[in-house]
């Protein structure tokens, strides 16, 4: 186990150390003056830049200003952005935590309905069951998110009026900013509306959700019926059928936990995906997430913010690729100990 | 009884051969693939077969329903969009640009993605294992992120927007290409052509290349579904194809402000993407399965 945590962080050190260059090299990159795109002083009179060129060390050679550039990241300090001209790093922490709320919720509901479908598309291997399942899946990540969103607001808000369709709670209620996670948020304030402004965040989230969640709910469904196929082609099946258990014994206590197993060590690559599904999914449902804020940055040429916006974006999927191969290893002991005599 | 075959001599289907019998099985795989091949004809005849151009108004026949509604006119059999526009030609339009775009963009990263990948399996050491970090670094950036990043730095339009789609691509294609060109490389066959004294290169166009054909074409199939949904994310945010041209993300992003007296501005263009992604996807789909048969026997 030791040496599995080791791996993982010296994967994840080097992950960094490859980012933070590819956001250096970006200042150079885009358009304009590569000071001013490092720290967004767009405003900043000559005397000013001068303080800022000797506090990057521009004068000295590039591994340098890389390093001075690592020094600001680790104190927090990611430049300003160029168009709010308030610190990046207060732009993200004000918009991460919705982003985080949005992902992992989409995330847990598409493998709670996800993984549970797919295997009973593989009980029913080839019966009528198992393709009218493949053929939702196959619809489910055909269908672009943008039309997808769009229709959902058409027909749940604007026709039958049952959920809201924009932004993250309504403007009525005031919530103090603890964690920025709306929901824990509303719990641990002391007002008198909590449950009613629990109720309308939950609300405001339903659909998001949903259209962020149906992709990669699909893609675990086939995910989940392929490792469940493979599971019941094992010898260890044909063993515990042979000793006479019956099917549903056989798929509860058997089958069932080393096929999520498979399952679960996939669902770090699906996350990329599903934070790429997000970024649009907050435009259309006006999500006041970092995609949102990442988009619009692009439209006002906010080079600043888009460097910010890679780091933190980034470091999150990491980290939650890093917490699944976590939960990976602690449920598979193959993964976490080395082979013995194999 | 007639004898078709008087010498009993044994056929050797080349691997593509193999993989185009066993794909052919499937009916929905067939239909898929009929679809496919009818956008391919579409993206290319469309400048000949439409019926108006694609930024012709018709100004007395504004936002006219499809013909099959009350107020239709058959003249427009899928409507007009606000400022007169045939939607029908315009759809017919947007499939060379959508779907025709996607193809070429996939052909490119293909391209480039199998030269950097084979040359990659022939290496080793720790350039590999930089190589490799990368490319795991890389994938794991959301692809939209990283289009809008190249976007930012080339600006944005149309051409722009295949590019950053196109570089996207390429990490996954040198990633499938590294992981099969070094699987066949410790097989035996491969062995023995090297005994005889063959070079890398040589190998790699003689004996390998045949052989991972078909995993790069199922991987191609993966990556042009893909595609076509970022060309038309990136029409859709307004980075990608200005609003004129008649790609179908932005056609859907002109429509938005219509959608609830002229559904049909944003219904249609939206079907046009789900159809063209699920005819890729059934390819894909029979590609794969062509595969795994081949494998099991």
């Amino acid at each position: 186990m030791l040496i599995f945590t080791l791996r993982r962080f010296s994967l994840f050190f080097f992950t960094m150390l490859l980012l933070t260059i590819l956001s250096f090299s970006l200042s150079f990159l885009f358009p304009g003056e590569q000071l001013v795109n490092l720290t967004g002083q767009i405003n900043a009179s000559p005397e000013q830049l001068a303080a800022l060129a000797y506090e990057y060390q521009q004068q000295a050679s590039l591994l340098t200003q890389y390093f001075s550039y690592i020094n600001h990241l680790f104190h927090g300090d990611m430049g300003y952005s160029m168009t709010s001209h308030l610190p990046i790093m207060t732009e993200i922490l004000n918009r991460l935590p919705a982003t985080v709320e949005l992902t992992c919720v989409a995330l847990l509901l598409a493998m709670f309905v996800g993984i549970p479908v797919g295997f009973c598309a593989a009980i029913y291997h080839r019966k009528a069951a198992d393709n009218i399942i493949l053929a939702i899946a196959m619809i489910g990540y055909s269908i672009p998110v943008f039309w997808l969103g769009i229709l959902v607001i058409l027909v749940f808000s604007i026709q039958l009026g049952w959920l809201p369709s924009a932004g993250q709670i309504s403007l009525l209620f005031e919530i103090p900013h603890i964690t920025g996670l709306q929901l824990i948020d509303i719990l641990l304030s002391d007002s008198e509306y909590k449950w009613q402004a629990f109720q309308d965040a939950t609300r405001h989230l339903i659909l998001p959700v949903i259209v962020v969640a149906l992709a990669p709910a699909t893609i675990f469904m086939r995910l989940a019926r392929s490792a469940m196929l493979e599971v019941l082609d094992t010898h260890y099946i044909k063993a515990a059928k042979a000793k006479g258990l019956t099917f549903s014994q056989i798929i509860y206590r058997h089958a069932m936990r080393n096929a999520v197993i498979k399952v679960i060590r996939d669902v770090g690559l699906q996350f990329a995906h599903l934070i790429t599904i997000a970024m649009v999914t907050e435009v259309i449902f006006s999500w006041p997430g970092i995609g949102r804020w990442l988009i619009e940055s692009i439209y006002q040429r906010d080079y600043t913010a888009i460097q910010g916006g890679l780091i933190v974006l980034s470091t999150f999927i990491f980290i939650v690729h890093i917490i699944i191969d976590f939960v990976y290893a602690a449920l598979n002991p193959l993964a976490r100990e080395p082979n013995n005599g194999t | 009884m007639a004898r078709d075959k008087i010498y009993l001599e044994e056929e050797f289907p080349t691997p593509l051969m193999q993989l185009w019998h066993n794909f052919k099985e499937p009916p929905v795989v067939l239909i898929g693939f009929g679809c496919f091949l009818f956008l391919i004809a579409l993206a290319v005849l469309a400048s000949v077969i439409t019926p108006y151009s694609s930024v012709e108004n018709h100004l007395d026949h504004l936002l006219l329903p499809p013909a099959w509604s009350d107020e239709g006119n058959v003249s427009f059999l899928l409507g007009t969009d606000n400022l007169g526009r045939d939607m029908l030609s315009r759809l017919m339009h947007g499939t060379s640009l959508t779907f025709g775009l996607s193809i070429i963009v996939v052909m490119v990263s293909l391209v480039i993605g199998v030269i950097i990948g084979s040359l990659s399996a022939l290496t080793s050491g720790i350039k590999s294992s930089v190589l490799n970090h990368f490319l795991d670094v890389i994938l794991s950036i959301p692809s939209l992120l990283l289009a809008i990043i190249i976007v930012a730095i080339l600006g944005p339009g149309l051409e722009n927007t295949l590019w950053a789609i196109i570089m996207v691509l390429i990490p996954q294609f040198v990633h499938i290409t590294r992981n099969a060109v070094t699987e066949e490389f410790a097989k035996d066959y491969v062995l023995a052509s090297r005994l005889d004294g063959a070079s890398s290169i040589r190998i790699l166009r003689y004996s390998i290349f045949p052989n991972i054909i078909e995993k790069l074409i199922s991987q191609a199939t993966l990556a042009q579904s893909a595609a076509i949904l970022e060309i038309a994310a990136l029409g859709f945010l307004g980075l990608g194809a200005p609003i004129p041209m008649p790609e179908w993300g932005a056609m859907l992003a002109n429509g938005i402000d219509l959608f609830y007296i002229a559904p049909w501005t944003v219904y249609l263009p939206g079907l046009a993407i789900l159809f063209s992604v699920i005819a890729t996807n059934l390819v894909g789909e029979g590609m794969r399965h062509a595969l795994k048969v081949r494998k099991e026997h």
